[in-house]
């Protein structure tokens, strides 16, 4: 019997080429997009589960007083860990982590020859045990067991040392501390959030042996005894703030465990982590969501198409049963056809997800390989996806169409068909209203991508190129390195600073008073005279910062943005100017100037509070140079700014970044959204498109007679398919009312993301209608004119 | 006897009215009777041809079927019954197109559970008396008007039906094909099949043993 109904299914299959076509690409189409989600999905979910004491180990997360938004922060001071291990039975190890000069590129010199190198870390030796490392040379126990020894990956030994061996070598970090190669341990996972590819000891460096409760700088990852309360270790972890810290200096109120397979997905609302392999768990669910519905509209298409055709396939239910089939048979058959159907897409959306992979990085920027789209979960979800849309596709004509009467044979059975008629209609407008959200979505979120790109920031980022110096041998190679940059024909200015805007600032408080304990976190920068030039700053108010200082002025010359004015009360900038700024460099720091607000952050948070300043002796060091050029031809100026730099700093690997292009890479994130958002709308819709081709080809066939009759009586071409038209553009327009505020309700929560954003426009919405009725249009024209060019007599030929 | 009918009435509403399609009609068939019904256009001659194979059904009356009583049957029995004891010819042939010839013929033993190498002899001794053999494997769409008549008739016979209806089997054939038709018919007869069909033709009428006219739903006694 089974293999009589894959016969009659596959040559039914085969009969309605053009039914067939459509279906399976459209479900093709689902099923590929599903395909490659769930495998980023599940490679997602994957993360750090794979060590064997995964279950135990926790991030240490604090939250931050009043003075810090009550922020949670992932970064703590170093005496948190030891304090834990110390004082909570309940934690068995604990590691520090904290990567080399706070995250910035480490400049790596070897023999001769120097690296830059972006995933060097400080820990504690217990990390060895805690996370698994398999140490190819070396062991774990001996690794830390001479001071200043160093560890370094497989991946990094190779791109290092290339085949030579690696151990007993020595490595000169930023020209500062020479260590010595002690292990090399096989690449940690892939998916895994720990991103170090060479760690040396803590304990080594005053970072580990000045413990302290002030500067919040480092992860602390515990691993607690199996099966402890974790909440009953954050209690008496919290506890240890009063315990160890006076009520001032207390600016954190409560420490959080966070389980170690967490921290990938769910970090989005922590600041301050070191790892630069973090996911977030929204982008997870829409693009879920996404793909569902993508696959949702393919399955109804296939409802649509398969009811539609209903009317051809009436006649041979109509025989079958007449021959003894009964209503049991007819359901199986039609979801062995669905079965058959939904098998083949599958395949096809299979072996095309594969193809698709290298599209899929270049659209989201998440790499899959083939064996991700190979793994067993993916496997068992392609079986079910199976299983779920046969049954979910073939649902409806199976059970609206194996009802259908042997009457038919003779006629006698005119099938109304008003409730299939209306369940169609109903998945239409659903299909509709759907692409209608997606391409209000679309537009609204590409306008507001615009207008961040557009927006001025305050500063002009394009043609400035940052160059780090912080491991410059000597201060008088920095200024050297000025001098001969100054005098380059292509350089406009250079600036010395701390940092480029919003990187390594440092944070500091501004005080209304002197005596005041609360005030506003800023970022401050040390700098020299040039920073306006360079950076185009606007200043208000007062001067810029002075070039030269005389020997022996202790003054602090200060230059802040207009938030900062406002935030001390006084009524106008110039009121500021000249006036003390009570902050923690000290009461020799002066209001030199004011300049205008600049964006430092991402346009997603409000613009900060900003100090730049001047002085002869200053906490913190010089370690980039802004350098605005004016070159057509970059990679000759950039080779000629590599040059000169390795005259003045010969033992610095030169590393540079663009300004403008770390700026654009704020909004990195919502870009891939868009383009996903833009992706997944268009294949969509294309979808949605496909089903309607095919029902406009439904109804032209069962309107022959009547198109038949009314030429017979003299309508025009152009009437017949307004006629065929009008029906499917009233379901487009329902769709869009029912559309239009719920995209409006989304749009306007996604925008609430944004400090910054656009106004959601009208215009937006009717350009979304009339884009929708402009897609119906062309596809249903196409065959509403084939109907009605048709001739008549072939129509109305009885028989 | 093989089926009785008492009574039949069968109507639509249109338009508030009702319009009668079968009224009153009485008809007792003995085995082995080849009967026609006759009438124009409109008589009710496929009407009472679907009652009697229960695809259809009435509003008063009684039908009886070999002894049991078809008006208070469920409807599962009463496709149990007709699955069982009857075959449908149709005007229009009505084989399925995406099988072969051979497969058309096949598919009611399909539905009744016939075990596949009976199947197989059934099959090859229907296609070895309509002399088929040789176009077992093409589609209907490939076949003349006849010889789909003759697939259809092979398909109504495969599972050793007590009855076949016929409406209007040769409606769509020429003189010869009809003949040809008939002549099967009533060798079919004379094998002890009990036919009955709907014609407008007085010589497909004269094969038969018995003539019913109908008109306007009733049996029209001249």
């Amino acid at each position: 019997m089974i293999r009589n109904y894959i016969k009659i299914a596959w040559r039914n299959i085969l009969a309605n080429k053009l039914f067939t076509l459509l279906n399976i690409a459209g479900l093709a189409i689902g099923v590929c997009v599903c395909i490659i989600l769930f495998s980023f999905v599940n490679k997602e979910l994957s993360y750090d589960k794979m060590y064997s004491n995964s279950e135990n180990i926790y991030r240490v997360n604090m939250e931050t007083s009043e003075d810090y938004d009550f922020e949670t922060w992932a970064t703590m001071p170093n005496a948190v860990g030891p304090a834990m291990l110390k004082d909570i039975p309940q934690v068995k190890k604990m590691t520090r982590l904290i990567k080399d000069d706070f995250g910035a590129t480490a400049s790596l010199k070897i023999g001769e020859k120097n690296f830059t190198e972006n995933g060097l870390y400080l820990a504690d030796s217990t990390i060895f045990e805690m996370f698994d490392f398999k140490f190819i040379s070396g062991t774990h126990e001996s690794a830390f067991s001479k001071p200043k020894s160093i560890v370094i990956s497989k991946s990094t030994k190779v791109r290092l040392f290339g085949e030579q061996d690696a151990m007993n070598q020595f490595i000169t970090v930023n020209n500062r501390d020479t260590l010595q190669v002690a292990g090399v341990y096989a690449d940690l996972p892939k998916n895994s959030v720990m991103d170090f590819n060479m760690v040396y000891n803590i304990m080594d460096s005053w970072m580990g042996t000045n413990v302290y409760w002030s500067n919040a700088s480092y992860e602390t990852y515990v691993q607690l005894q199996p099966n402890v309360n974790s909440a009953e270790v954050e209690k008496q972890a919290s506890k240890l703030i009063d315990k160890y810290v006076d009520k001032e200096g207390q600016y954190f109120t409560k420490f959080f465990l966070q389980p170690l397979p967490k921290i990938h997905l769910y970090s989005a609302d922590i600041r301050e982590g070191y790892s630069t392999k973090l996911g977030n768990i929204t982008t997870i669910k829409s693009l879920l969501f996404l793909s569902l519905l993508v696959l949702l509209i393919a399955c109804i298409n296939y409802m649509n198409l398969a009811t539609a055709n209903s009317q051809k396939r009436a006649k041979g239910i109509g025989i079958n049963k007449v021959l003894g089939a009964n209503r049991n048979q007819m359901l199986s058959l039609f979801y062995v056809e669905t079965g058959i159907m939904v098998f083949l897409s599958i395949i096809i959306g299979y072996a095309v997800s594969f193809l698709a992979l290298p599209l899929f990085k270049s659209i989201t920027g998440n790499e899959l390989g083939y064996s991700d789209l190979l793994a067993t979960p993916i496997l068992v979800g392609i079986l079910l996806t199976w299983g779920v849309v046969t049954l979910v596709a073939g649902s409806y004509p199976a059970i609206s169409m194996s009802g259908i009467s042997p009457l038919v044979l003779v006629n006698k059975s005119k099938k109304k068909g008003s409730a299939s008629e209306f369940v169609r209609k109903g998945l239409v407008v659903f299909q509709f209203a759907a692409s209608i959200i997606l391409i209000i979505a679309v537009t609204i979120i590409l306008q507001q991508m615009a207008f961040i790109k557009n927006k001025n920031l305050g500063y002009d980022p394009n043609g400035i190129i940052a160059v780090s110096v912080k491991s410059a041998e000597t201060e008088q190679q920095v200024a050297s390195l000025i001098k001969s940059l100054e005098r380059q024909v292509n350089v406009e200015s250079v600036s010395a600073v701390q940092a480029m805007p919003g990187t390594n600032e440092s944070g500091r408080s501004v005080y209304k008073l002197a005596t005041d304990n609360t005030g506003l976190p800023i970022a401050s920068c040390r700098t020299d005279g040039n920073i306006v030039n360079t950076l185009k700053l606007k200043v208000i108010a007062g001067n810029e910062l002075p070039v030269t200082i005389a020997e022996g002025d202790s003054i602090i010359y200060t230059l802040v943005n207009e938030k900062v004015v406002s935030y001390l009360n006084y009524k106008t900038p110039e009121e500021a100017v000249g006036k003390i700024i009570h902050t923690e460099l000290g009461s020799r720091a002066l209001i030199t100037g004011v300049v205008e607000n600049f964006n430092f952050n991402s346009f997603k948070e409000d613009i900060g509070g900003y100090m730049y300043y001047k002085a002869i002796s200053a906490p913190e060091g010089i370690r980039t140079l802004l350098v605005r050029y004016n070159s057509q031809n970059l990679s000759q100026f950039i080779g000629q700014l590599q040059q000169t730099f390795n005259e003045t700093l010969p033992n610095t690997a030169f590393d540079y970044q663009f300004v403008d292009r770390h700026v654009a890479q704020l909004y990195a994130s919502e870009e891939k959204t868009a383009s996903t958002v833009t992706i997944f709308s268009g294949l969509a819709i294309f979808i949605a498109c496909l089903g309607l081709f095919g029902l406009a080809a439904f109804t032209a066939e069962q309107r022959k007679k009547e198109i038949g009759v009314r030429k017979v009586l003299g309508a025009t071409v152009t009437g017949i398919t307004r006629l065929l038209s009008k029906d499917f553009l009233k379901l487009v327009l329902i769709a869009f009312v029912v559309a239009a505020p719920v995209a409006y309700w989304l749009m306007q929560k996604w925008l609430l993301d944004f400090a910054y954003r656009t106004e959601i426009n009208w215009w937006v919405f009717v350009f979304a209608g009339l884009a929708a009725v402009l897609i119906a249009l062309i596809t249903v024209s196409f065959q509403a004119i084939k109907a009605a060019i048709a001739n008549p007599v072939k129509s109305l030929r009885t028989e | 006897m093989l089926l009785e009918l008492n009574n039949i009435f069968k109507w639509v509403n249109q338009g508030g009215k009702r319009i009668y399609l079968l009224s009153d009609i009485n008809l007792k068939v003995e085995e082995g009777e080849f009967i026609s019904i006759m009438g124009p256009s409109g008589s009710g001659k496929s009407t009472l041809l679907n009652v009697i194979g229960m695809l259809d059904g009435f509003q008063e009356g009684e039908y009886n079927f070999l002894g049991e009583s078809v008006h208070s049957m469920k409807e599962k029995n009463r496709s149990k019954l007709y699955k069982e004891y009857i075959g449908f010819v149709f005007q229009a042939y009505h084989l399925i197109d995406e099988l072969t010839v051979y497969e058309n013929i096949e598919t009611p033993l399909l539905y009744k559970n016939v075990k596949s190498s009976e199947r197989k002899a059934l099959v090859a001794d229907m296609l070895d008396r309509f002399n088929m053999v040789g176009k077992k494997d093409l589609f209907p769409s490939q076949l003349s008007g006849g010889q789909q008549q003759l697939v259809g008739v092979a398909r109504a016979l495969i599972a050793k039906p007590k009855l076949i209806l016929a409406d209007e089997p040769t409606g769509n054939l020429n003189s010869k094909q009809s003949e040809e038709i008939m002549q099967l018919f009533k060798e079919l007869n004379q094998e002890g099949v009990t036919i009955i069909q709907a014609t407008h033709s007085e010589t497909n009428a004269a094969y038969g043993s018995r003539v019913i006219h109908l008109l306007d739903g009733r049996r029209d006694q001249q």
